[in-house]
């Protein structure tokens, strides 16, 4: 039993990052209908400019994330502009294929200036934790959870309330009933993006602070992927909860089946998932017209 | 003056060749590739099978993909089989080379099988997903089944041999592939044609309408993903005795990645734009490697590697910016100005 709960709390922990992730991947994906694949790229680009930050100043945790923030929004935004933008009316596809080229760019860019060795993102709150009975989290791992509880609740808010947020559902459920209503719909991307973004760079800062810098950061995006599927690809709260839900797994299935199944159990798992609702657990359904 | 190509009967229509221009050229190009190898030099010959190996297997993806509409980033996966076949059979059970081949494809065909079922329900981004999941999945089993594959160690395939003839040099291996790419691309071109490419199209098109038609929409898939998949094993076998040693880290998801960019750069849903994508891809790392081999010293060798990936992205996403058509695209248009001038159309 306490082999059990040691890992689904590990499996939490790192499901809260997946989770993360995912709610970049979903937003973007319910606003615009594109697929990131660039996300877990634009996350470790964030991640390695906090490293930047960070080395060149001394912040506190908060004062890095709020200062990574920001500069992921601006991230955000100019990859809408100069990538994403302009492929505006072609094939979705084209603007996925887009998202990879970007991806590899990234990746590219990232060695270029940072080099292939990894880093330690240092901050202040470094190596600290606690001990809850016989398990123990990390600080960092503590403020991952919270700060998916923040993100979902903020994200809800969001799109409950605010007004760009009704206007992104809306661009959602029908982009050119949306336009035709008087919302702006370029400018409901470039927000859906800065927004992802901004997601991205929470994750990758948290992500440096837990595991570390290294050039295949990028692969936790890919790793993210599972959580996404499950969650159904437009539902950023299913996203959240399938992030923790494939973390448990991955963790489970590695503990008491076999090793190596922490890498695939995610994908085996969305494949039989998808078998039986092709759209996720809390995707809508696509209703086609002919 | 020839002011056009008028198709006037179903049979025209579907014709290998439109006109008599079409059969010269293609007559031209294989007299070409057959005295090719007499020219080129050892390093480019053995490109030249590289980027005819990569062919073979684009004409598949290009099947499923441009033709069918299905996005699949499962290339890595299924050439990871069609290679593992091959060196399995060939170096544990000394198999000949004319067996392993198509062998290799049936494997590859069974898994497509396999990852079609479940796929028939899924469209687009999902789809591309899950078969994503699927090259992961496949590389991870080969690292575990150790006794078939040797896990992360690898095999090495035997000199490639066909009827007792040994195909030792990369020259006398070219005609061996330029064999295979040649039934390949025939193939491709006469599946289009046939009522199965026409039923391919319909379900690119729009697969309800294509239902409602009378087209049985989930039998077409499925066989879009195994012929794919036939094709994409038989390049992987093609590529064990090519690289003469076959490991996971060759099959990693960057090749379906550069397997779908290399349809798109040469045109979505053609056969010749496949082969033209896989040349420019190809032909683009090599010119990169020698550019930036010539400037010297001056770069570390992990920013080479880095500057071609950044070249590359940069490439694929110009493409689709600027000439979503692909090559073919520019290619036609090309044709058209010519055969028009000095009219606009």
């Amino acid at each position: 039993m306490d082999y059990f709960i040691l890992l689904t709390v590990s499996g939490i922990a790192i499901g809260v990052i997946y989770g993360l992730i995912g709610m970049g991947y979903a937003l973007i994906f319910k606003a615009t209908s594109v697929v990131n694949f660039a996300h877990g790229e634009i996350m470790m680009l964030i991640s390695y400019m906090a490293f930047s930050i960070a080395s060149s100043w001394t912040l506190p945790f908060w004062g890095l994330l709020l200062v990574c923030v920001f500069i992921s929004a601006i991230v955000g935004l100019v990859i809408e502009r100069v990538f994403i933008r302009p492929m505006l009316g072609q094939d979705v596809f084209s603007t996925v294929m887009v998202t990879i080229g970007l991806a590899v760019m990234i990746r590219a860019v990232v060695v270029l200036i940072w080099g292939a060795d990894p880093l330690l993102l240092p901050t202040d709150i470094g190596d600290s934790g606690v001990e809850f009975g016989m398990v123990f989290l990390y600080t960092s791992q503590l403020y991952a959870i919270g700060l998916l509880a923040f993100c979902v609740l903020g994200m809800w808010v969001f799109l409950r309330f605010s007004r760009m947020g009704v206007a992104m559902r809306a661009t959602a459920a029908r982009e050119t009933t949306a336009l035709l209503m008087g919302i702006n719909v370029t400018h409901v991307y470039a927000i859906a993006w800065a927004i992802a973004a901004v997601i991205a760079g929470i994750s990758g800062v948290l992500l440096g602070t837990i595991y570390g810098l290294g050039p295949d950061l990028w692969t936790q995006g890919l790793r993210a992927f599972p959580a996404v599927i499950l969650g159904g690809l437009d539902s950023v709260f299913g996203a959240a909860i399938s992030g923790i839900l494939i973390g448990v797994l991955e963790n489970l299935s590695e503990g008491y089946i076999g090793q190596g199944l922490k890498e695939i159990s995610g994908f085996l798992v969305i494949l039989v998932v998808l078998m039986i609702r092709p759209y996720g657990l809390f995707g809508t359904p696509e209703i086609e017209r002919v | 003056m020839r002011t056009g190509v008028f198709e006037e009967s179903y049979s025209e229509l579907i014709s290998l060749y439109r006109n008599p221009t079409q059969t010269y050229w293609t007559v031209a190009l294989v007299l070409a590739a057959l005295v090719a190898p007499l020219l080129l030099t050892n390093h480019l010959t053995s490109l030249v099978n590289g980027m005819m190996i990569a062919a073979v297997g684009v004409i598949g993806l290009n099947l499923l993909t441009g033709t069918t509409g299905l996005i699949s980033f499962g290339q890595a996966g299924f050439l990871a089989v069609g290679a593992y076949t091959a060196a399995v059979l060939s170096a544990d059970y000394g198999m000949p080379l004319w067996l392993c081949l198509p062998a290799s494809g049936l494997m590859a065909a069974a898994f497509g099988l396999i990852v079609g079922i479940p796929s028939l329900r899924l469209k687009g981004l999902y789809l591309a997903i899950t078969t994503m999941a699927f090259t992961i999945i496949i590389t991870h089993i080969i690292l575990s089944a150790e006794d078939i594959t040797h896990g992360s160690s690898g095999i090495s395939t035997p000199k490639p041999a066909i009827f007792g003839v040994e195909l030792a040099t990369d020259k006398s291996f070219y005609y061996l592939i330029l064999a295979i790419l040649t039934l390949a691309i025939l193939g491709s071109a006469n599946i289009k044609r046939s009522r199965i490419g026409r039923a391919f199209l319909a379900i690119r098109e729009q697969d309800i309408a294509a239902r409602v038609m009378g087209v049985p929409v989930a039998r077409y898939k499925l066989y879009a993903f195994v012929v794919s998949s036939f094709y994409v094993g038989v390049a992987g076998a093609l590529m064990a005795y090519h690289i003469r040693f076959v490991n996971v880290d060759s099959f990693s998801l960057v090749i379906s990645i550069e397997a779908v960019s290399m349809i798109i750069v040469g045109g979505l849903g053609s056969t010749a734009g496949a082969v033209i994508g896989v040349v420019f891809v190809l032909g683009l790392a090599e010119v990169l490697n020698y550019v930036i081999g010539s400037m010297g010293g001056t770069l570390g060798s992990v920013s080479v590697l880095e500057l071609k990936g950044f070249i590359y992205g940069l490439t694929i996403v110009l493409f689709l910016r600027f000439e979503p058509e692909g090559l073919m695209g520019i290619y036609r248009e090309f044709k058209n100005r010519w055969v028009n001038w000095p009219f606009r159309y």
